[in-house]
């Protein structure tokens, strides 16, 4: 199918576009405020009171939007670099104009305090899974920062632990809750699309990313960065200073031979997870094939295809997804832009009117479930589906050859060495 | 949120769950791995091959070992740097000798690395480690002891279930919240594989256990599930707890509660909660839109305390219909802002299939405030009753009337456009002008064929004052096509000037590829010089902002440079071959070094699109010979970074990015970035850099973040 938008017949368009309620459905929807106890000044026994665990690049982003919610009261911060300790610290402290933020170097130190009821979860990939976890045991609800899991084996005891402890847990896959990229999932699931015959996404690269085993050097001093805690559940390895950037150790993944799976995972666990809305949330791809000519093209029961695309984007931004039925396309990406097949599909409205960036209401749809305790649009079922469908991806990309997955046993068919893939060791004592 | 369906799938996935963690005595299910690449592994764990290669070796043998891997992968568990690459291999080679391994390596090992052994074993659900684990739940270290209990938990078979409630009354304190998560987890499987008596009984031990509240959260709500609708009066004991952990726990578990009884307890609680948490229980009820009361989400919208109103008012955007519209039509009209703002939001998206007609039917008749709301409605929902909107133009109240003009601009169609039009170019009342304006901007962007909307607007602007033409031309710019592209250029060379500025303001940031010809032409032939300049900058930018083949590009610089002899527009068209560097904007930059004027600013031009495209492994040095920058040899002798007399040594760096050429480009535009932190902040500062080229001295200073391109000394 082109990308060019092409013109489809023309009826009246009141009678052909989405239902005024289908229409509504692109914007997030928000409890008011009122019903929840946020107006004006909120009451201490309103707020939620929230800490930061491993605060960087992507969790200073997310720290600026629970700054700006005015029912959270952020607290604390751990990190295994001292030196980000204060700055985040600095960050928290400004905006509330005291000094009363706590800074920790272990993370559980945090989970131990009864007054804390949520974590944003940033660190790098490597401990994201672990330490979801953990804070669920300890009875916190938790954002938690994307790639969430790093294999298959994680991807379900993660849904498996938040549904147990009943927590509420947020992907920090914000492209949920922004506007058009939640209107074009909206004209798939709802059938606008015409039935529904493939879903596209930009794995950016499909290629190992290395996170291994670099030229020994110094240890700094344990109360500076604490390398054993910084590698927490990632196999040892000695210390080198190129390997202390959180946000991209083992972001790909870590199961294949190189240690990582690349950008399959990476970008999977958002435009995967966009494709896997569009879908309805349905149970990931039964069928990976090996990649060829920059495409790996997966299928789903139904005979959807989810296709793992480098090239033949539209220039929407990064990380962009395209969803393709019997009747019309639509593609968006980071720009905040989309194309549409037909204007028909934009219900009257424009793409401008559609869009917009506040990526606060990630944030904010994760708060207003603390409260209600519903489960918010990046919730633990759906990251799992999502990351499962990048695992298995990254396992066909690593044996170059077709798998077949089985979504009731959760297994790959006839399989030995895919299944062998589907998990890891943590290093001691870290488990699930 | 969580459903019924979802509880359901619960219960599969735990069952899926241990398929995936299981290999224990599992035959190989596929083709076998490799025995040549399992004996090439094998070699490098029994050689003295650094760590490294060892490591990397056992995470291969997770695919390619078989039992006969596992004596060498054993022989590492004690290592404290490989013992978990080693187990990664463990944990899942089939067969009895990997559980033999681990086990035999927890009977020796201690502290963390135990810790390791144990967790794998929980992993691979070996029940015949029960009896050492049971052992380990005394151990002196706490740790040890959780992590016996949980693996204990991972196995679940009847021993290990014994062992795990025995222990929940004798476990240190320390000890027992991993006892009770074993617990929690052997309940579980009982209740998956449909004993749910049993699981029942160990919920309810847990849930007496001295153990963490969130244990006691977990074994709750497994304790509600497994007792299936028998667990409603426990649901509503907790949703009546005064600890808020508790009722957060029934919020979430009546979510997931299967069956419509749930419903009907969660209604009746209602009353009895405070209005905190009555709003809150509402918008669980509505998280169960097929079986909810909704009589009672209806009546808690329409009476009691207002925060559990706008809860309901707002749960019934999800569970509401076509009954709900005369209550919610009166609290949207009420005094009280805060229930009518809610009421309003409701009423635009309220589900039910009459709605719209229902609307449609009342439109006719209503009066006052509500007239105005469901005028409101109509361009909200986008009901077609345009007939019925277009007499409320004619409305006393303005507010009336513009409510009616917003209404048309969501739901007219082309045929019906003209309205709107006619309310531009001649408003009955002069105050309506504006939202008129609005109204039809709203209506034109949304139309289906755009092309006949611009055609009906560009026909309207020959019958327009003065003002309402530029109201027209700035909409047409919004609509976009062939024909407003067509409509905004013939305008800007009319003899208005006022059209003039207009339309060659819009043509400069319109947003497509299309506008390039219109605008070059403009550059040249524009009734006024300053609408040339507006034209080719516009022109420029096109180039600039799209994309478009190498080719391409360089042509429309080319004929940009060649449009005009004004030095800053040519500059600009040098510096979108930068941007976007290739063979044929580096031709065209060489080219340009010829014209006086531009011989600096091109070959600056030159030097660095020449360095990008090598970079992409592109061979332009015959093209760069021909122009006279042949590669040099380049020594950088100095640099320095910084203001006044705090300057920072940045020789390093420029020396490592120094290529055979003048140009050098840094990591990052950033020189505070590229040299490694600020040295002065706050402070403009200066780069200065004494080199060599070709064995002539050289220096230079560059303001912050500037270009590096060195001269040539003389």
């Amino acid at each position: 199918m082109s990308n060019q938008a092409t013109q489809l017949p023309r009826r009246r368009f009141l009678q052909s576009t989405v239902s005024a309620v289908g229409a509504a459905a692109m914007a997030p929807m928000f409890i008011p405020s009122s019903a929840l106890g946020r107006d004006g000044a909120v009451a201490p026994s309103e707020r939620v009171v929230v800490a930061g665990i491993g605060i960087g690049r992507r969790g200073g982003y997310d720290l600026g939007c629970f700054l700006q919610q005015p029912d959270v009261q952020f607290v604390a911060v751990a990190d295994i670099k001292k030196k980000r300790q204060g700055e985040v610290k600095k960050i928290i402290d400004d905006n509330y104009g005291n000094g009363d933020c706590v800074t920790y170097r272990d993370f559980r130190d945090v989970l131990g305090r009864s007054d804390i009821d949520a974590v944003l979860i940033a660190t790098g990939p490597n401990w994201h899974a672990t330490a979801a976890m953990t804070a669920a045991k300890a009875g916190k609800d938790m954002y938690c920062e994307k790639p969430v899991t790093k294999n298959i084996s994680q991807s379900l005891i993660l849904a498996e632990t938040m549904r147990r402890t009943g927590r509420v847990f947020q992907a920090g896959t914000q492209r949920r809750n922004l506007p058009h990229f939640a209107f074009a999932c909206e004209l798939a699931r709802t059938g606008k699309l015409g039935k529904l015959k493939k879903v596209y996404a930009h794995p950016a690269g499909m290629q190992a990313m290395m996170s291994g085993w670099l030229v020994p050097e110094t240890e700094p001093a344990k109360d500076d960065v604490d390398w054993d805690m910084y590698l927490g559940p990632a196999a040892w390895r000695p210390y080198n200073k190129k390997l202390l950037d959180g946000f991209n150790f083992e972001k790909g993944g870590g199961f294949v031979g190189a240690f990582n799976g690349g950008g399959v995972l990476e970008w999977g666990s958002h435009c995967v997870d966009l494709c896997q809305w569009a879908v309805d949330d349905c149970l990931p791809p039964v069928e990976y094939n090996a990649p060829k000519d920059g495409e790996l093209v997966a299928r789903y029961e139904n005979g959807t295809e989810l296709i793992f695309r480098e090239k033949g984007w539209i220039p929407l931004g990064s990380c962009p997804v395209r969803f393709e039925g019997e009747d019309g396309w639509v593609e968006a990406g980071d720009s905040g832009k989309m194309v549409l097949s037909s204007p028909e599909l934009l219900a009257g409205r424009t793409v401008d009117e559609i869009g917009g960036y506040p990526a606060t209401f990630h944030v904010r749809d994760f708060l207003d479930c603390v409260k209600t305790r519903r489960q918010p649009k990046g919730n633990a079922d759906a990251a799992c589906n999502a990351h499962i469908a990048c695992h298995a991806a990254n396992i066909a990309l690593y044996l170059d050859r077709q798998v077949k997955y089985d979504n009731t046993t959760h297994r790959f068919i006839n399989d030995e060495q895919a299944n062998r893939l589907r998990s890891e060791a943590l290093r001691e004592p870290w488990r699930l | 949120m969580y459903t019924t369906r979802q509880f359901t799938r619960s219960a599969v996935l735990l069952v899926t769950l241990i398929a995936v963690a299981t290999t224990s005595a599992r035959a190989f299910d596929g083709p076998d791995t490799s025995p040549a690449k399992e004996k090439e592994l094998l070699a490098i764990l029994r050689s003295d091959a650094p760590a490294a290669e060892k490591a990397l070796a056992c995470k291969h043998l997770a695919v390619h070992g078989s039992p006969a891997a596992v004596p060498d992968l054993a022989k590492l568990l004690p290592n404290p740097q490989l013992s978990s690459w080693a187990r990664t291999s463990l944990e899942v080679i089939p067969g009895e000798a990997a559980d033999q391994a681990l086990l035999t390596a927890s009977e020796s090992l201690e502290g963390r690395l135990l810790v390791g052994m144990i967790n794998s074993i929980g992993f691979r659900r070996n029940a015949n480690a029960v009896e050492s684990l049971t052992a380990k739940l005394q151990n002196s270290d706490a740790d040890v002891a959780s992590a016996a209990a949980v693996a204990l938990g991972h196995i679940g078979n009847a021993a290990a279930t014994k062992s795990l409630t025995a222990a929940l009354a004798t476990a240190p304190a320390n000890v027992r919240s991993a006892v009770a998560e074993g617990c929690v987890l052997c309940a579980e499987r009982l209740h998956s594989e449909g004993n749910a008596v049993a699981a029942t009984k160990i919920y309810d031990q847990v849930r007496a256990a001295d153990v963490p509240m969130q244990r006691i959260i977990e074994a709750t709500r497994g304790a509600i599930l497994a007792r299936n609708q028998d667990g409603i009066p426990l649901l509503q004991e907790i949703l009546q707890s005064t600890d808020k952990k508790l009722f957060q726990l029934a919020l979430g578990t009546a979510r997931e509660f299967p069956g419509s009884e749930i419903d009907k307890a969660l209604a009746a609680e209602l009353d009895n909660a405070t209005p905190a948490r009555a709003a809150l229980i509402v918008q669980a009820m509505a998280d169960r839109p097929d079986t909810v009361v909704l009589a009672a989400v209806v009546k808690a919208a329409g009476q009691g305390p207002t925060q559990v109103r706008i809860s309901a008012i707002d749960a019934l955007q999800r569970v509401g219909d076509d009954s709900c519209l005369s209550a919610l039509l009166k609290i949207a009209v009420s005094d009280d802002a805060d229930l009518a703002t809610a009421a309003q939001q409701t009423l635009a998206v309220l589900p039910g299939q009459r709605v719209d007609a229902e609307i449609g039917v009342l439109l006719p008749t209503a009066t006052g405030d509500t007239y105005k709301l469901l005028l409101q409605l109509v361009g909200q929902r986008r009901i077609d009753v345009v007939e019925d909107v277009l007499k409320a133009l004619d409305h006393a109240d303005q507010s009336v009337r513009s409510a009616a003009l917003v209404a048309l601009g969501e739901t007219v169609s082309l045929g019906k456009l003209s309205v709107l039009v006619s309310q531009v170019i001649a408003p009955k009342h002069a105050e309506d002008a504006a939202i008129a304006q609005k109204a039809l901007k709203a209506a034109s962007v949304r139309m289906p064929d755009r092309e006949a909307c611009a055609a009906e607007l560009a026909a309207a602007l020959e019958r327009s004052p003065s003002a309402a033409k530029s109201t027209l031309l700035e909409i047409l710019s919004d609509v976009g096509g062939t024909k407003a592209l067509q409509t905004l250029a013939t305008a800007a060379k009319s003899s208005d000037d006022q059209l003039q500025d207009t339309s060659s303001r819009l043509l400069g940031k319109w947003n497509s590829v299309d506008a390039a010809p219109v605008l070059l032409d403009l550059a040249k032939t524009a009734p006024a010089e300053k609408y040339q300049v507006r034209a080719l900058r516009g022109y420029i930018g096109v180039a600039r902002k799209f994309a478009m083949p190498d080719k391409q590009r360089a042509e429309m610089c080319r004929n940009a440079i060649n449009a005009t002899r004004r030095p800053t527009e040519r500059k600009l068209a040098l510096d979108v071959l930068t941007l976007h560097p290739s063979v044929d904007g580096l031709k065209l930059a060489v080219n340009a070094m010829k014209v006086p004027t531009l011989k600096d600013d091109a070959t600056a031009a030159a030097l660095v699109i020449a360095q990008k495209v090598g970079g992409k492994g592109v061979d332009v040095s015959a093209l760069m010979a021909a122009a006279g920058l042949d590669e040099v040899k380049l020594e950088i002798v100095k640099a320095q970074y910084g203001a006044g007399s705090t300057q920072k040594d940045v020789t390093a760096v420029l020396r490592k990015q120094a290529r055979n050429t003048p140009v050098i480009t840094l990591v990052s535009g950033s020189y505070n970035t590229s040299f490694g932190g600020d040295p002065s902040p706050g402070v403009v500062k200066q780069l200065s850099v004494e080199y060599r080229i070709n064995g002539k001295d050289g220096k230079v200073s560059f303001p912050e973040n500037a270009l590096i391109i060195l001269p040539m000394p003389k």
